[in-house]
């Protein structure tokens, strides 16, 4: 890993005296020093040169050091910088609310600079080995983020299925899946699920479901005994506490037979070739859960050019405006309409920049697959 | 006073500590002259702020005696007392420019 040198370390004490003192202990062993006398001036230089460790006086005149700390938590560019107290303050309470505004440890007044550069060199090492481990972390979940997108499938891998999709995780180990299963050439199935949480168990959880489809979604199956079978696997492998919602649809391209199995999932929008964006509400139980699970059912006949939709409930949902899909669903039905005139390939995109904008960030993992009949 | 003891204490050479010195005697008079402002207007918060000030960098370079006296100042400002400051401010002084000899 690239390591910056030298090290940089703010002091900030209104005392000239100790912060030259502390200055020149630590620039002889080579760090590299920034000296502020006040709050304002500690704050600026902070978010400026953007020091590696902070030592920070407590009672200083105008800006105290916990009216700092706050402020420097505060921002996004200074709140990961540890932070140590030095304090004249023997009081426990003192050194806790310290603690508690973030700071990693205090060196209690008068100092010595040994003891000074012993500390600054202990905190270095702990940021320095924290700061490796999170980018460790983050180096293997974007491997988990390729392996999950490596399991998406393409419309150009599947050009009988004409579908189009938009599919975006909001962080590494995304909670959204879909999958086509190419059943026969003119019967295939598309599958979209929400697992509950975001986190690493999901993401290998997708890899499971995938491999269910594809033993379960053939043409010996009716839909419903499709779900049923990986529901009852789901139930035996899946973690305490954890489901998914899904909906599959299974479209016989011969003979016009659109069937969609829900589980706790938001509705499918039907954009009819001739007519109006409607809802395909079917009630059902989540998947995964219970052994003895109940799935909404429909069968529909549909005509050439009938356009599908199944989403996730990044889509429709947001906690800020407090909308579920229950009511947000039905509220995106004109934008629908809006978007019918646009070739398959482009709706879902299309979708999303109605809604969000296109600098807009969703709240949730979003998934909306288009499918042309 | 012996310099050179207090530096190697410090860990720095004594051409450093009496550096240091100069910017103690400096920093230590202009908050003298808070204190004496804040007998002056009977702010006792004042005064003590000063005191612990240089209470902190006195002990920083090993200046005990100053150290203490700058404590029992800081201490009864906190009180709200600024009683025999005129007494305290005097022996700090005088401790003050003894570093100078």
């Amino acid at each position: 890993m690239e390591q910056k040198q030298p090290y940089t370390v703010l002091v900030v004490d209104d005392n000239l005296l100790n912060l030259k003192l502390i200055e020149k202990a630590l620039s002889k062993e080579g760090y590299r020093i920034f000296c502020a006398d006040n709050g304002p001036d500690a704050r600026a230089m902070a978010q400026r040169e953007k020091p590696d460790l902070i030592l920070l006086d407590i009672e200083m005149p105008g800006e105290s050091g916990f009216d700092v700390i706050r402020k420097l938590k505060d921002g996004a560019e200074t709140n990961a910088v540890p932070v140590l107290f030095l304090t004249g303050v023997s009081e426990v309470d003192s050194k806790l609310k310290g603690f508690d505004l973030g700071a990693v440890d205090y060196i209690t007044k008068p100092f010595h600079p040994l003891e000074v550069l012993a500390r600054v060199r202990i905190h270095l090492k702990l940021s320095i080995a924290t700061n490796s481990l999170i980018a460790g972390q983050a180096a293997k979940l974007r491997q988990l983020t390729e392996a999950q997108v490596s399991m998406l499938p393409t419309p150009a891998d599947n050009p009988g299925a004409r579908f189009s999709v938009y599919y975006k995780a909001l962080e590494e180990a995304g909670g959204d899946f879909y999958d086509i299963l190419n059943i026969s050439e003119n019967i295939k199935g598309y599958f979209v699920a929400d697992f509950s949480g975001h986190d690493i168990k999901t993401s290998y959880l997708t890899a499971s479901v995938k491999a269910l489809l594809a033993q379960n979604c053939t043409p010996v199956y009716s839909p419903m005994e499709s779900m049923k079978m990986i529901n009852d696997v789901l139930v035996e492998i899946m973690p305490s506490g954890k489901y998914l919602t899904a909906c599959y649809m299974h479209i016989n391209r011969t003979t016009r037979k659109l069937t969609i199995i829900n589980a706790g999932h938001p509705p499918v929008v039907c954009l009819p070739v001739n007519g109006e964006p409607f809802l395909i509400k079917t009630e059902g139980d989540i998947l995964g859960m219970f052994k003895d699970a109940h799935f909404g059912s429909q069968t529909l006949t549909v005509s050439p050019k009938d356009r599908f939709f199944i989403y996730s409930d990044g889509l429709v949902e947001s906690a800020e405006n407090k909308i579920t899909w229950v009511n947000g669903a039905d509220s995106l039905l004109p934008v629908y309409r809006e978007i019918a005139g646009l070739p398959y390939e482009k709706a879902p995109e299309a979708l999303i920049d109605r809604l969000f904008g296109k600098e807009g960030l969703p709240e949730d993992d979003i998934v909306i697959l288009c499918v042309e009949v | 006073m012996d310099f050179n003891d207090l530096a190697l204490r410090l860990g720095i050479d004594e051409e450093e500590f009496k550096e240091l010195v100069e910017l103690f005697i400096t920093t230590t008079r202009s908050d003298i002259k808070k204190i004496k402002n804040g007998v002056l207007d009977h702010n006792p918060v004042d005064a003590a702020a000063a005191s612990h000030s240089i209470k902190g960098a006195a002990g920083n370079l090993g200046f005990d005696e100053i150290f203490s006296l700058a404590g029992d100042m800081e201490m009864q400002g906190k009180g709200g007392s600024l009683d025999n400051f005129d007494v305290y401010i005097r022996d700090l002084e005088k401790k003050v420019n003894a570093l100078i000899g």
